[in-house]
């Protein structure tokens, strides 16, 4: 029943941390409870809800469902990663300017799901944003607002 | 000038009713005045015997520092209190949003919360901190007018300061003349201030506060706390509701590494470990054997109502509903159901418990830390002082974290490892552990005659309690009245409780009767609208706004209407839908609101609030059933409880009415009342065929489509 630990490198946030631990662990265990990075959520356990979305090289993934042994010798970025000193992340501002959040609970996967869409698709229309963040549950509603944040963000962030 | 209070430890009874020892100890120094909640709300203390405070909104305090602090019982679940009630203090002082601290759910800190809270915070609380900042504003002036031996009417109190007029030798900061001072206005001794009026920072779209926290993901929910020495603590679960626990072997589970303890006090088994996922694992090898209450193997829930039902409200009666039924010229009757539904907000149940010396403190996921507080002083028998709750930002509610079962579990662990104890629910415990909102039947029968005049309304709801059962129509003879149940799931609170039901009732009956009487359905409201203008107002703002005709030309898609009051808040609904004739689902393309809630304190958080009702009402009329069998709750994932998504989202357009003269009410809840009608509506109006039951799930319209007549 005891798993082997492995020694797992991985860079979170641009820190590179040596880790010894189950690889079989989740990757959003490991980070809230080892690295005490609480920006991801625990919603659902499934990877249904989004709430633990965060991004490996880029990509998003479901730190609920992912394997912390995936990680190694890979990036992640969580939502502690966005801000620089130079202030909010362009999406985070658009969620801001949009008060695209009710209860707040959800927004961290909303927004790590929203740069990982405009990564790859900076101009994506209004039913790429529906396709691309239909796994992100909100239960306030806060959908419409959303949407209007990542438009907002898209725009900004092509200048 | 005003004068300190003498002893604050000494209770100034009666001139400060209700008002306790421990409440002027919780009061720092400065300028403080506390505020009352109406004579409405006071009545509806439900009280625990415990509390002398309940009937307080709560206090302001004016510190040394010149900061505002709004004392208030109701926590922040993401519906922007702290933001309108700062708006409001603000407004009123004359000073920046960044001066004013607001303090929430903290039965420490904080008055006992009245039932009358629920939903309409803004309603109960925003009218008296007005109160009560205006009160402030004069105290400053005239402590400011005896330090210069002015007339306190030549003081102005603004941004921070108190001033006599183009006199700069005579400027002071507020805090300045609060410093060192214990100066307690009671709600007794407020001669009634008229506020200002002057509407500054009410009325404008102020950032919620708490944003930059939010979009950071550094808003502190109760997972997110590390208290020193913490451990986490997974509960064992019973295979079904009712269980009894027979056996338990924990041996395995024990020896994990990480484990801390197995707790087992009676049926209460819980694994405590060092991390939550060691908890987990090993819960998995504790092994227990549980008795299962025998069930009936076919009872049909909604025939078990009708036989348990006692009545227990009168809602309504006037004229003689009944008689007038029998003698009308045409009747209409027909019965509405809907399902049992759960909260499910994206934050699970949580709560971190710690014994300190002779204090138990929790943190818990809730809207009501009295009622959690409660819970804990009945369970361990502790006077309630001896424990504080602090409720923690809201990941969602909804009304679903009310009971305070989880912080009695995460006490009771506290106590048995002496650790501080973090406790939360897995996505399958908090589909299965809380409770929801009641499943409802719904009789309705209306009598008409020839002219298109409704003559009699009755309607007994059975399960789902009166609110929002009173229709706001002038029918000469009315009768509503509602019933208690037994069921076989737990229920409770649900945002908006038994109006989304009602409502659903209610306003698709209307419009079957309108339609079956060739009427047109929004006319046929106005013209029973005869005794409610502002319900008038805001039909005719929804039908003009979406332009609305008579005997519309068939375009392939529904439009329905529906509208609904609550709390004081008037709300109007159109909903257009596609229905698909092959598989049964309803697309809604676009939903219309007319929202009147009085005085509005802040439009964009409204209408978030309005757009967010609308979406989450989406979910329950479209899909949304708690499915269960003998005890075991079957939708207990997000798989299998599907709640609204991105996809689902129609094009929304909300309609605030202006209407500053009246008093500002509830507004995160009416809008959730008509949805499910108007979109029933829009289906009939689609398809030809009315649905009586929620959710209209495909089979259910489908089955719709192919049944005979109705």
């Amino acid at each position: 029943m005891t798993e082997t630990p492995e020694l797992l490198v991985i860079s979170v946030n641009g820190v590179e941390h040596r880790l010894r631990t189950p690889g079989s662990r989740s990757l959003l265990s490991v980070l809230r409870g080892d690295l005490a990075l609480t920006g991801a959520k625990y919603g659902c356990g499934n990877g249904e809800c989004g709430a633990c979305t965060v991004l490996i090289d880029g990509q998003a993934v479901r730190s609920c469902i992912t394997p912390v042994s995936l990680a190694h010798n890979r990036s992640v970025t969580t939502i502690e990663g966005l801000t620089a000193e130079d202030g909010l992340h362009p999406v985070q501002q658009a969620f801001l300017d949009a008060q695209a959040f009710q209860c707040g609970y959800c927004t961290p996967g909303f927004i790590m799901s929203a740069i990982a869409l405009l990564n790859t698709n900076p101009d994506p229309s209004e039913l790429e944003i529906r396709d691309a963040l239909a796994g992100q549950l909100c239960r306030c509603g806060v959908y419409p607002r959303v949407i209007e944040a990542v438009q907002l963000a898209a725009a900004k962030m092509r200048g | 000038m005003p004068q300190d209070t003498p002893n604050p430890e000494q209770p100034t009874s009666p001139d400060a009713p209700g008002l306790t020892r421990r409440d002027f100890l919780r009061l720092a120094g400065g300028v403080v005045v506390l505020f009352s909640l109406g004579p409405e709300a006071r009545s509806a203390v439900t009280s625990t015997g415990t509390d002398q405070s309940a009937g307080l909104g709560g206090w302001l305090r004016i510190g040394p520092d010149s900061r505002v602090t709004v004392f208030t019982p109701t926590p922040e679940v993401g519906q922007g209190l702290r933001t309108s009630l700062a708006q409001i203090a603000a407004d009123e002082l004359s000073l920046p949003m960044s001066s004013i601290d607001i303090i929430m759910g903290d039965t420490d800190r904080v008055p006992a919360q009245t039932p009358a809270d629920h939903g309409s915070a803004v309603a109960t609380i925003g009218p008296r901190l007005r109160a009560a900042a205006a009160q402030a504003r004069s105290i400053i002036a005239e402590l400011a007018a005896a330090r210069w031996d002015v007339d306190p009417e030549a003081v102005q109190v603004r941004d921070g300061l108190a001033a006599v007029a183009d006199d700069p030798e005579r400027s002071v900061a507020i805090g300045e003349l609060a410093r060192g001072r214990r100066l307690v206005r009671r709600p007794s001794d407020m001669t009634v201030l008229e506020p200002s009026g002057e509407h500054r920072l009410v009325g404008q779209s102020v950032p919620r506060v708490d944003g930059p926290e939010i979009v950071t993901g550094t808003v502190p929910f109760v997972g997110d706390l590390r208290l020193p020495d913490m451990v986490y603590a997974k509960l064992l679960r019973p295979p079904c509701l009712d269980a009894r626990l027979v056996g338990v072997d924990a041996r395995a589970a024990a020896r994990q590494s990480g484990v801390v303890a197995v707790v087992q006090q009676g049926d209460f088994v819980a694994v405590v470990a060092e991390r939550p996922d060691l908890a987990e694992k090993a819960l998995r090898l504790v092994r227990a054997s549980w008795e299962e209450p025998g069930r009936p193997h076919t009872s049909s829930l909604y025939d078990d109502m009708r036989r348990s039902a006692k009545l227990t409200d009168r809602t309504r009666h006037e004229g003689d509903a009944d008689a007038a039924l029998a003698a009308a010229q045409y009747g209409f009757s027909a019965t509405y159901r809907t399902a049992f539904v759960a909260h499910a907000p994206i934050e699970p149940h949580g709560a971190v418990a710690a014994q300190e010396a002779d204090r138990i403190i929790v943190h818990a996921s809730t809207q009501r830390p009295f009622l959690h507080r409660d819970a804990v002083s009945r369970a361990f028998d502790l006077p309630p002082e001896r424990v504080r709750v602090i409720a923690a930002p809201v990941g969602g509610a909804f009304g679903g974290k009310d009971e305070g079962d989880v912080s009695v579990a995460a006490v009771r662990l506290a106590r048995a490892v002496r650790r501080p104890v973090m406790l939360t629910y897995s996505r399958e415990e908090e589909f299965t552990w809380g409770y929801f909102r009641p499943a409802a039947l719904i009789d309705v029968q209306c009598g008409a005659n020839g002219d298109g005049d409704i003559t009699a309304w009755a309607c007994d709801a059975f399960n789902c309690g009166p609110r929002g059962a009173d229709p706001p129509y002038a029918f000469p003879n009315q009768r509503v009245d509602s019933y208690d149940c037994d069921v076989p799931l737990r229920q409770g609170h649900w945002r908006g409780d038994g109006g989304p039901a009602n409502t659903f009732a209610r306003e698709v009956h209307l419009d079957h009767v309108a339609s079956e009487l060739g009427h047109d359905p929004v006319g046929f409201r106005l013209r029973h609208l005869t005794a409610d203008e502002r319900m008038a107002r805001v039909v005719r703002t929804a039908a003009e706004a979406y332009g609305w005709r008579e005997a519309r030309a068939p375009t392939g898609l529904g439009v329905g209407f529906a509208c609904a009051a609550d709390s004081g808040a008037f709300v109007a609904q159109i909903a257009e839908v596609e229905v698909s004739r092959v598989t049964g689902e309803v697309r809604v393309r676009r939903v219309l609101t007319a929202h009147d809630c009085g005085l509005i304190i802040n439009p964009d958080g409204l209408r978030n609030q309005i757009e967010g009702a609308v979406i989450m009402g989406l979910g329950f009329t479209l899909r949304e059933a708690v499915r269960y069998e003998q005890g075991r709750i079957l939708s207990d994932t997000f798989a299998s409880y599907a709640i609204p998504t991105i996809r689902d989202t129609p094009a929304l357009e909300t309609m605030l009415i202006p209407n500053p003269d009246r008093p500002a009410r509830g507004a995160g809840t009416a809008a959730i009342f008509p949805i499910a009608a108007a979109v029933t509506n829009a289906v009939f109006d689609a398809t030809g065929r009315r649905l009586r039951e929620l959710p209209l799930s495909p089979e259910r319209v489908r089955a719709g489509m192919t049944a005979d007549d109705q």
